[in-house]
């Protein structure tokens, strides 16, 4: 067992390290420094934000209220709800705003989170097309950021920072050190044109993505990674704005995360599966040759890592137990050694340290450059503690969902 | 050239590095440990050496001076659990552990014989324990053995207790283990002279030792 787990460990720290170090660099690169400091917009072309809906009576009013505080000039700016046959009081809250001069309100019935976007983006006529889910929350400057950012005739898209909206408990800080982590990566990657997915908590498009690349598609449920993807095919640019920060609701429960995790998961692998011929193909330059290739890869270590991890811990935990099942309590509850001799000091211990001190110091990072003020020592602590822990779970799912053909509903 | 091709280089250079310091760092850190045991077996075949020599010389020599220059059991203690660890660590193919398992195992048999002679000359009553054990896979209980060996030898302190590899390829370590006349059935516990075999439970092993004479032993000695 400890061969098994060596031999996936190194590899496993390798790939990890090299993508760490690779970001890093890029960070440093004149490019990133430039992205990270361009100024917001000072032209305002129209923009539609689509807001798809389903079951948000709870979340629905303070999303409208956010984009309602935008920073930006409001006769470009008209809101277009989208009601994808709710079954709660969405509808009501909808009618809320029904005389409201910049907002649109559209219902249908249910058809999947895709036909709502592509409803809102036909009945609209701006320049520019902003994505937010119903669950999420545009800081004021969001959009001028992103605008900023379409700064190129290439640049199709330019997707935000997203953190967690307020979180409270250990599951959501665990998130909010993941989000951070997640900030600085696709910063990094928006410079080398690696990003896969426009996130749905907020993306800006330019119009011209719809008319040259088709609409959202259903996409096994991650209809913002299937259409990235087709963006990258046809050669347009996702840029990232740091500074557009939007806040989202995160699972407050295990179970919850897990499920959540399984979409994005099974979603990822399966639409890899639809686009396999991005990988390695250089055309694609680091997306096609890095990103997706080792994230794929990733899935198969986490679970890989966690079986034999877990049989190794069950192993040594059995031999403990039957080895010192003769000798009284008290001589088990002897306090480790503290002599530097018995410091678990070994090459994986000191590379994954050291790896782990990258990720960490990458969090960091995602959180000053979109200038979030929440604490992160202790989601990092949460993250570090807990992550490695439960993220196997939705990764062995996901990969069983996959290879089975198994279909979940979104909720 | 392309800024994402030189940092995937740059990266795969530094990457290696950080690797390779990566693994000089815990092969230093092995050094050391190593070090460490060498250090500690340096003290005790001096302290052997010089007991030796005192005892060759000075035949009239005090028992209470002989009592206090022996070598500690908690010494050898140390060292048993030290190379116990690198052995660990290092994997017990490793032919720097495999080396100093050796030295190790002559320094207790020299120890072994020694207290021997001393507690003759001042009429002592140690209780002596050789224990042979095999982590080659082929003894079940030797692990278990060896811990309620530890417990034991940390509770009663005059436990003298001097524990083998039966399959290192010592030439004392055999003439001791023909000797004795000890065959595979590992693990074996040879106490006072006595050989035991498939004793591994603290009860069992309670049961074999003189537990009166170590206490009497103890208070002999503390006098």
């Amino acid at each position: 067992m400890q061969i098994a787990f060596d031999a996936l460990m190194y590899p496993f720290l390798f790939l990890t390290l090299y993508f760490e170090v690779f970001a890093i660099l890029t960070f440093f690169d004149r490019e990133a420094k430039r992205r990270r400091t361009l100024k917001k917009s000072d032209t305002f072309p129209s923009v539609s934000v689509i807001v798809p809906c389903f079951n948000e009576e709870k979340t629905l009013r303070d999303t409208v209220s956010s984009l309602l505080g935008l920073d930006y000039p409001k006769e470009q700016l008209s809101i277009v709800l989208v009601n994808d046959g709710s079954t709660d009081a969405t509808r009501q809250v909808m009618d809320e705003y029904a005389n409201h001069p910049h907002i649109k309100l559209m219902h249908q019935k249910n058809s999947g989170k895709h036909t709502a976007l592509n409803a809102g983006i036909n009945a609209s006529r701006s320049e520019y097309i902003a994505c937010l889910d119903a669950d999420s929350f545009v800081a004021p400057n969001a959009l001028r950021e992103s605008v900023a950012h379409f700064d190129g005739p290439r640049i199709g898209a330019v997707t935000a920072s997203i953190s967690v909206y307020e979180p409270t408990g250990m599951v959501e800080k665990m998130q909010q050190a993941e989000y951070a982590l997640g900030i600085v990566l696709r910063h990094i990657l928006s410079i080398m044109n690696g990003l896969y997915v426009t996130p749905g908590p907020f993306t800006v498009y330019r119009r011209d993505v719809f008319e040259k690349v088709g609409p959202f598609r259903a996409a096994h449920q991650t209809e913002d990674m299937e259409i990235a993807l087709r963006m990258q095919r046809s050669g347009w640019h996702i840029h990232n704005a740091p500074r557009a920060v939007v806040y989202t609701k995160a699972p407050a429960t295990f179970s919850l995360l897990i499920k959540q995790r399984i979409r994005w998961t099974t979603g990822f692998m399966r639409n890899c599966i639809d686009n396999r011929d991005i990988f390695g193909n250089p055309i694609y330059g680091v997306l096609g040759l890095l990103v997706l290739p080792f994230n794929f890869i990733l899935i198969f270590f986490g679970i890989a890592l966690f079986i034999v991890g877990m049989l190794r811990l069950g192993e040594n935990l059995w031999q403990w137990l039957i080895h010192t099942s003769q000798l009284p309590l008290t001589e088990l509850l002897h306090f480790p050694s503290l002599n530097w001799f018995f410091a678990p000091v070994s090459a994986i211990a000191l590379l994954l340290l050291i790896a782990m001190t990258f990720a960490f110091g990458l969090m960091y990072v995602g959180a000053k450059i979109s200038k979030i003020s929440n604490p992160m020592m202790l989601p990092i602590v949460w993250f570090a503690l807990l992550y490695g822990l439960v993220a196997p779970f939705w990764l062995m799912r996901a990969a069983l969902d996959v290879a089975l053909d198994i279909k979940r509903s979104w909720r | 050239m392309n800024s994402s091709i030189r940092n995937a280089l740059i990266a795969l250079v530094i990457t290696t590095l950080i690797f390779g310091t990566g693994f000089w760092t815990a092969q230093t850190y092995n050094n050391l440990r190593l070090k460490e045991v060498r250090a500690i077996q340096d003290n005790i075949a001096i302290d052997i050496l010089s007991l030796e020599t005192q005892f060759e010389l000075l035949g009239q020599l005090s028992c209470t001076n002989i009592s206090e220059n022996s070598v500690l059991s908690s010494e050898l203690n140390a060292l048993a659990l030290r190379l116990s660890y690198t052995e660990n660590q290092l994997g017990s193919e490793n032919a720097e552990v495999l080396n100093l398992k050796k030295q190790y195992s002559l320094l207790q048999i020299k120890d072994y014989l020694l207290m021997q002679q001393v507690a003759k000359k001042c009429n002592l009553s140690p209780v002596f324990v050789l224990y042979f054990y095999s982590n080659e896979g082929d003894c079940a209980t030797c692990e278990q053995a060896g811990n309620v060996l530890t417990y034991l030898r940390e509770t009663y302190k005059e436990l003298r207790v001097y524990s083998f590899d039966y399959r290192l390829d010592l030439g004392a370590l055999k003439t001791l283990i023909t000797v004795n006349k000890i065959n595979q059935d590992l693990p074996v516990f040879v106490i006072d002279g006595k050989v035991n075999y498939g004793l591994s439970d603290l009860e069992s092993i309670e049961n074999v030792l003189p537990l009166e004479k170590l206490a009497t032993t103890t208070n002999e000695t503390d006098n």
